[in-house]
């Protein structure tokens, strides 16, 4: 173990911070389906991946602005969540069993890329991929920030709306008492179906950053999924700051681990942290 | 105003009322009693659309709601305090009161209202900003009477206000009751506490075991022999 | 236990034994050699996970501590191949064990907690193994470990290995799943909480079962390095051994000893199938959309589809034969001897200064009573009045904040629930809780062989047709709970309890929902159970049941025993009928 330089030190700090913002984007909606509708979607990785490969896809062979598809993809995920949620209410699925039912839907998802995009490694060429800015010492790339700030403005706009709106305030209390929501008036079913394709929207979002930062190769699904379980947890389910907040921690210690140990040892510190969590604040979850 | 016609409620195969038959008239204060496990939270929640009925009707204001989506009957004009309050404890009070006006013609009057709830429980304008969790047992079953006034219902339907409370805020409580009674809303009363739901109700329904037993103006029913059998026992 | 299925599992693993002597190619010892793998995994994670309900997503640690057991001990150190075995059997025990220690521990940590818990182990463990000399990066290679000849050729020993080790698991599967143990791991899938009061030590068989569930693992890791020859972390440590016997074990059926093994053939003859030549990618499709249609449409996989057919047969046929059979007017009551005056003053049970509080609200302050030996006690009160948590102290089911629960001079206060049950205290649940996937007759033997002093699964068996017989229940004996009415669960709680020979019953509003005529049915039951010796704690609301059964009833009012004595005279007091009337009418 050496002590890494302070400017080595920071730039892994910042990059820690950057990947944050990755797994909180991530992690935001699967937390609010799993908080709220008792859902724990593991399709959200798939769905991340796949509008990761629709917007490489129409970036690079299109031509597309990547930015234009972060008004095109959204909507299209949003339809996307309003049916599997329609479909899984339908069977009256238990937390556990939609575990198992996503994963039947990733793995789907999964062969759809490698059906389209082959397993080959994919990446997004435009304007934006290359640009850094310099800080003193520190170098700041484009498209980590634009994740970072999507992610710090997705979480407040979603916590705002829980806060301050009627819309809001009924999801939450749906998910706390959903017969005693629906007597006050509030259609449980409409709001899971919209809720549902906020997450999916969400997820959408995130794969449209992930596109713009990382190279893509779709066996590379399941290798997130436990390090934003992780942050989603340590966040605390159905909360929008939570995520945030855990997602930089981890982020960043990730880094630290990684610059003082090395690279290998970083799924240790997010998979501790979500051990002691689940053994010692088990009712926070 | 309110009709229930051979009303049947079961859970799954086990049958929780019977062929029960009550009226509410427009104003009214009603009360039902019974002994523990007679049905009576099953009668209530049936009527707010907490619960399916498997026969039978239940005619609001000369409508047919029996068959109503669950989300429906709040606004039809009915809303209920649930049994042991249900509030949503992790919400504020203020929040709670607003889910109370969640339907779009209550939340036109959602200001107007909140004062008016503020002024029958003052207690709880000084609670606005706490989680409703972290209120006492008394104070939260004010927030739960408030929240159901705020949906501007024309029935209330309140299920045992009293349970779990001290005697003399179970006093409070009732007090509450009459006057938003006086005020012209109906309300169907469910109670354990007979001869304080009795002394509160213009008239009376005894439950017991899913049926019916007995009905009458309530003063008459606590002379009855009957209720002393029913709840000490004694003959 | 069958003997015929003991042999039929003995009889095909020596039949397939025989295959490499025949002249079978390389590539179908190969082939089987996976579908055995499969097998092992699929079968030894249904052990703990299937039988209990915990579903683990770690299987693949305790697989990779196998794994990497025999490849460093036999590739790193040079250990002969065969003795690596035990070893991996053991370490992966031992990590399921220390994990299990703790885990088991936090009663929260159940369900999709437990799941992802595990899966979390998966990735520590795999980071650990990664960064220390076990592997240290590279992987480990096997080339060149004697494997010792147990057929023909290299392929031929390996493909030995693997069948040998199939059959022993599921030897085992099938005698956990026909042992009384596994009755005890079927009831923690149920209903936890109730299997404790009944008698299980949940806790120590969620330990056993994992124990075994992570030796088979190891096994199977042991024997598949190799197989492989060459091992990484990131292939053993991949999300598709934890996945894939998930898949398998509720494709097949899990609640099911062979269920998992049927699908762990069907899945890998799939992929095979899928995955060989050009249509790989569809192949994977497939089976994910296998994976939702299962869950969705058979939540109980193959074999629970088929043996819910056969369920359904057997319960027309049983309640045929009920209904074929001459009436009686009363069913034939287990012996009745007449105890009635056997009332005496020696008290069964004291509680001295009982309390219990949840987060600052007192269910229960300081009470101190005294049941007597052969008496039914009434216990009454108004909603809210510390009934049922008085019940649920003195089964076990809540710790007392403060005071003693002295049975039979032994003070329980503090132990865990099974220790009250096997002491001889049963109880009812007020809203029945019958474990749901057993029928009528395994919910009750299931109360005798861990109740009480606990009998064999083949004696409880035959108690529980006596005590079904007593509770009119004989024409439902093969239905599950699910299709009984109210009146019929209920009469089941009571069969249930009386399986265990309590010496104290407690029966918590056994008669509430009940029709009049059903109550009347009820009262006689109570006091028949009585008749035959049984101390009865009886909690209830409907007054003429109490006034018709008790010889002395005890009155809570906010926790607090405000009155005790003779019914009558008690109902009379002031503060009784203030505490059910209101003050007002008092």
């Amino acid at each position: 173990m050496t002590l890494p330089s302070l400017s080595l030190l920071s730039q892994s700090i910042l990059s820690g911070v950057f990947i944050g913002g990755m797994y909180s984007l991530i992690g935001l909606g699967l937390g609010l389906s799993w908080g709220l509708l008792r859902q724990i979607n593991l399709a959200h990785f798939g769905f991340v991946f796949l509008s990761a490969y629709l917007s490489y896809h129409m970036a690079t062979v299109w031509g597309l602005d990547p930015l234009l598809t972060l008004v095109l993809l959204p909507p299209l995920f949003f339809a996307i969540g309003v049916a599997m949620q329609w479909l899984l209410s339908r069977f009256l699925i238990s937390p556990f069993n939609s575990l198992l039912v996503t994963f039947g839907f990733t793995v789907m998802i999964e062969s759809l890329i490698q059906y389209v995009w082959t397993a080959d490694f994919r990446r997004l060429q435009s304007g934006y991929g290359e640009e850094k800015f310099v800080l003193g010492p520190l170098y700041i790339p484009v498209p980590e920030l634009l994740t970072l700030v999507l992610a710090v403005l997705f979480a407040f706009a979603i916590w705002a709306a829980m806060r301050f709106t009627d819309l809001g305030k009924a999801m939450r209390a749906m998910a706390e008492d959903g017969p005693i929501a629906a007597a006050f008036g509030i259609n449980q079913r409409a709001l899971s179906l919209i809720l549902s394709g906020t997450c999916v929207a969400l997820a959408s979002i995130a794969g449209i950053c992930f596109a713009l930062t990382f190279t893509l190769t779709p066996t590379q699904i399941f290798s997130w999924v436990g390090v934003v379980f992780a942050v989603v947890m340590l966040g605390g389910l159905g909360s929008a700051l939570g995520p945030l907040v855990a997602g930089v921690i981890v982020g960043v210690s990730e880094a630290v681990a990684m610059a003082v140990f090395a690279p290998s040892w970083a799924p240790l510190v997010s998979f501790s942290l979500l051990i002691l969590m689940l053994l010692f604040r088990p009712g926070k979850v | 105003m309110l009709e229930v016609r051979n009303l049947h409620v079961a859970y799954g195969a086990a049958p929780a009322l019977w062929d029960l038959s009550i009226r509410v008239g427009t104003g009214e204060l009603v009360c039902v009693v019974g002994p523990n496990g007679a049905g009576k939270t099953t009668l209530i929640n049936t009527l707010a659309g907490l619960q399916r009925a498997s026969s039978g009707s239940i005619i609001f204001e000369g409508r047919d709601i029996t068959r109503l989506a669950p989300h429906k009957f709040c606004q039809a004009g009915i809303a209920i305090v649930p049994e042991s309050r249900r509030l949503f404890t992790s919400m504020t009070v203020l929040e709670n009161l607003e889910l109370g006006s969640f339907l779009p013609e209550a939340k036109a009057r959602r200001r107007e209202t909140l004062e008016q709830v503020c002024e029958l429980f003052p207690a709880v304008r000084q609670k606005l900003a706490m989680p409703a969790g972290s209120l006492s047992g008394g104070q939260q079953q004010m927030v739960a009477i408030g929240r159901a006034l705020m949906a501007r219902p024309r029935l209330l339907l309140l299920d045992e206000p009293s349970l779990g409370l001290a005697p003399s805020i179970v006093m409070d409580m009732f007090d509450a009751i009459r006057r938003i009674n006086a005020e012209g809303l109906s309300v169907l009363l469910v109670e354990q506490n007979v001869s304080m739901a009795m002394e509160l109700a213009t008239r009376a329904y005894v439950l017991e075991e899913g049926r019916i037993v007995m009905e009458g103006p309530a003063r008459d029913l606590m002379q009855r022999p009957e209720i002393r059998k029913a709840y000490l026992g004694l003959d | 236990m069958n003997r015929k299925i003991v042999f039929g599992i003995i009889a095909c693993g020596a039949v397939l034994a025989a295959l490499p002597w025949i002249g079978v190619s390389a590539f179908y010892e190969s082939f089987l050699y996976l579908l055995f793998h499969w097998v092992i995994l699929a079968v030894s994670w249904n052990i703990l996970s299937g039988y209990t309900g915990y579903f683990s997503f770690g299987h693949g640690a305790f697989f990779g501590a196998g794994i990497y057991g025999t490849a460093y001990l036999a590739g790193t150190l040079g250990w002969p191949f065969l003795a690596t075995l035990p070893a991996a059997v053991l370490l992966a025990a031992a990590l399921g064990l220390a994990i299990g220690a703790i885990v088991f521990r936090v009663a929260r940590v159940r369900g999709e907690l437990f799941a992802l818990l595990t899966l979390a182990v998966t990735f520590v463990l795999a980071t650990v193994i990664l960064n220390t000399p076990i592997d240290g990066g590279p992987g480990i290679y096997l080339i060149g470990v004697d494997i010792p000849a147990l057929g023909p050729s290299q392929a031929s020993s390996i493909y030995m290995l693997g069948l040998i080790t199939a059959t022993v698991a599921l030897l085992v599967s099938y005698w956990v799943y026909a042992s009384k143990f596994g009755t005890g791991l079927f009831a923690i899938h149920d209903d936890e909480d109730v299997a404790e009061v009944m008698g299980v030590p949940t806790y120590r068989y969620k330990l056993y079962a994992l124990a075994i569930s992570c030796g088979l693992a190891g096994l199977a890791g042991g024997i598949h390095s190799v197989f492989v020859s060459y091992v990484t972390v990131s292939e053993v440590f991949s999300i598709t051994v934890p996945l894939s016997v998930v898949l398998m074990s509720i494709l097949g059926g899990s609640r099911h000893w062979i269920g998992p093994a049927v699908g762990a053939v069907v899945i890998t003859c799939l992929l095979y199938y899928f995955t060989s030549g050009d249509s790989a990618v569809l192949g994977r499709a497939m089976v994910g959309l296998i994976l939702v249609v299962v869950i969705l449409f058979m939540p109980a996989g193959i074999l629970g589809l088929v043996s819910g057919w056969r369920h359904v047969r057997r319960n027309r046929a049983a309640a045929k034969a009920v209904a074929e059979a001459p009436r009686k007017e009363h069913p034939p009551a287990a012996p009745v001897v007449r105890l009635k005056k056997a009332i005496t003053g020696e008290p069964l049970l004291q509680v001295r200064g009982l309390s219990k509080s949840f987060t600052g609200v007192h269910a229960l302050s300081d009470v101190t009573l005294d049941v007597r030996k052969g008496e039914i006690l009434g216990l009454i009160g108004p909603n809210g009045s510390g009934k049922s948590t008085f019940i649920n102290v003195v089964s076990g089911h809540y710790k007392p904040t403060r005071g003693e629960i002295i049975f039979e001079g032994r003070n329980l206060a503090g132990q865990d629930a099974h220790r009250f049950a096997q002491a001889g205290i049963a109880r009812t649940y007020q809203i029945p809780r019958p474990f749901s996937h057993m029928t009528v007759l395994e919910n009750v033997a299931m109360v005798g062989m861990f109740g009480g002093e606990g009998k064999s699964r083949a004696e409880a068996t035959r108690d529980a047709q006596a005590f079904i017989e007593f509770a009119g229940l004989a024409h439902r004996a093969h239905a599950l709970p699910d299709d009984l009415n109210l009146h019929q669960r209920k009469f089941l709680e009571l069969a249930r309890a009386l399986a265990a020979r309590p010496k104290l019953l407690l029966l918590d509003e056994v008669l509430s929902g009940l029709t009049p005529s059903e109550i009347n049915e009820a009262i006689e039951m109570v006091q028949r159970i009585r008749d035959r010796g049984t101390t009865i704690v009886f909690v209830e609301h409907v007054m003429r049941a109490v006034m018709a059964l008790t010889d002395r009833i005890v009155v809570l009012n906010h926790g607090v025993l405000i009155a005790q004595g003779n019914a009558a005279d008690v109902m009379n007091e002031e503060d009784v009928r203030a505490a059910y009337l209101g003050k007002a009418h008092a």
